[in-house]
C-alpha cells in the first residue's frame, strides 16, 4: 500500500460508490461534485494521480487549470476520451492513460497495480494501431512503451496472436492477444533498454555468489560437471545453483572441486 | 493458449495462477507463479526459482507440491511451446 503524502495525492472523480471501494488502495481524495473539483485543485501538483470515470468532472478539472500553467500530475480517464480533449489533457498533466473495456486492467486490480512499488514493471492498459501495425502499452507508472507487431512471434504449438482481441490480464503480468498470451517482463526486457540494464544488473550481482564463479571456473577449465570424480554432476550442480550453503561444504569436497580445476580452494570465489 | 496448471479451489481463491506462457524462448524453460502484482519463475530444468524477489517463501508449500507433482506434463508443455528450447537443453 502507498503512502499517502502531502507530495502524492490521489483524487478519483467519480460519483460511483463502488469506485471508491476499488481503488482504495490508493487512499484517494474522492471528488463527487463540481464544486468539490474547484476545491482540490488548490491541493494538487505536478505529483498528484487523478483518475476519473466521470466526464463532467473531467472537464470542469481541465477548465478550472485552463488559467494556470505547469503540471498536475498524471490522470488515467477509465472512458474514451473525445479527440479534442487529448491536447488539453496533454498541457495539464505530463501522462495521460485512457481507456475503457479490455483496453485497462479491471478497476480493482488497477488500483492495485497502481499503488504497487513494483507498478512500472506491471502494464495497466493499451492501444492496438493496426496501420502502423503497433502496440502500446501503459505501464503502472504510467509511462508508456510501443512494440511491434512483430514482437509476438507464434509459438512451437502454433498459438499465434490476434491483435483484434487485445487485453491486459494478471495483474499487469501478462498482455492477451486472443488465444497468445505474452509475458510482460518478456516484451519489457527486448523493448526497454533502462530496464534491462537494470535487470543486468540485479543478475550481476546474483552472479557474485560462490556458486557462480565455481561455474565460471569450471567453464573456464573446459571441465564438465562429470568429471570431479567421486562428487556426482548432480551435485556440482547444486552447488552452483547455490542450493547448498558454501560454507557448509566439507574440506574434502572442497578439495576435490580445487584439486580438479588446479586452484586453491580459497581461490574459488573469486573467479 | 498459455499452459495452466489447474490449482484446487483454496489455491485460485487466493489467486495463485501457474502458467507457461508464449514470446518466453530467450528464458531458461519455466514456469510462472503469479498472485496479484508478485510473480515467480520456477527453471524446469533445475527446480530452482530464478528471481530472489518477491520472497521465495511466500509461496505456499501445497503449490510448490503441486508444481512438483506436475512437473513432466509442465515440461513437455514447454518443450511443445518451445522445442527450439527444450528442458532437456544443457545447462552447462
Amino acid at each position: 500500500m502507498t503512502t499517502k503524502t502531502a507530495t502524492s495525492r490521489t483524487f478519483l472523480l467519480s460519483k460511483r460508490r463502488h469506485s471508491v471501494r476499488w481503488f482504495a488502495p490508493l487512499q484517494p481524495e474522492h471528488v463527487s461534485s463540481i464544486q468539490r473539483v474547484h476545491e482540490v485543485v488548490a491541493q494538487a501538483n505536478n505529483h498528484s494521480l487523478w483518475i476519473s470515470d466521470e466526464k463532467p468532472l473531467t472537464d470542469t478539472l481541465l477548465h478550472a487549470l485552463a488559467s494556470r500553467t505547469g503540471s498536475w500530475g498524471t490522470m488515467v480517464l477509465l472512458y474514451q476520451p473525445a479527440l479534442a480533449s487529448i491536447p488539453v489533457l496533454s498541457r495539464h498533466f505530463h501522462r495521460v492513460v485512457f481507456g475503457s473495456g479490455k483496453g485497462l486492467l479491471p478497476p480493482a486490480e488497477l488500483a492495485e497495480v497502481l499503488a504497487a512499488p513494483n507498478k512500472a514493471d506491471l502494464f495497466i492498459g493499451g492501444m492496438v494501431d493496426a496501420d502502423s501495425k503497433t502496440l502500446t502499452l501503459w505501464r503502472g507508472d504510467l509511462a508508456t512503451l510501443t512494440v511491434p507487431f512483430t514482437a509476438f512471434p507464434p509459438s512451437g504449438d502454433g498459438i499465434t496472436p490476434d491483435f483484434s482481441a487485445f487485453a491486459v490480464s494478471d495483474c499487469g503480468h501478462t498482455i492477451r492477444l486472443g488465444a497468445y498470451e505474452a509475458a510482460t517482463e518478456a516484451l519489457l526486457y527486448e523493448y526497454d533498454p533502462l530496464y534491462r540494464r537494470r535487470i543486468a544488473r540485479e543478475r550481476r550481482k546474483e552472479e557474485r555468489s560462490f556458486g557462480a564463479a565455481l561455474r565460471r571456473l569450471r567453464k573456464q577449465r573446459g571441465v564438465r560437471r562429470a568429471d570431479f570424480g567421486s562428487l556426482s554432476a548432480k551435485t556440482i550442480a547444486r552447488i552452483e545453483q547455490g542450493k547448498v550453503d558454501p560454507d557448509h561444504l566439507r574440506p574434502s569436497t572442497l578439495g576435490i572441486i580445487a584439486k580438479r580445476l588446479a586452484v586453491e580452494p580459497s581461490d574459488i570465489k573469486t573467479y | 493458449m498459455p499452459v495452466e496448471l489447474k490449482l484446487p479451489v483454496y489455491l485460485r481463491r487466493a489467486r495463485w495462477k501457474v502458467k507457461i506462457q508464449e514470446k518466453e524462448s530467450r528464458e531458461p524453460p519455466h514456469v510462472s507463479i503469479l498472485r496479484g502484482t508478485d510473480k515467480w519463475r520456477l527453471n524446469l530444468r533445475t527446480g530452482a526459482l530464478m528471481d530472489r524477489r518477491p520472497t521465495p517463501s511466500d509461496i505456499p508449500r501445497e503449490l510448490l507440491d503441486l508444481i512438483k507433482g506436475n512437473w513432466r506434463w509442465l515440461c513437455e508443455q514447454w518443450d511443445a511451446k518451445y522445442p527450439d528450447n527444450p528442458v532437456e537443453g544443457s545447462e552447462e
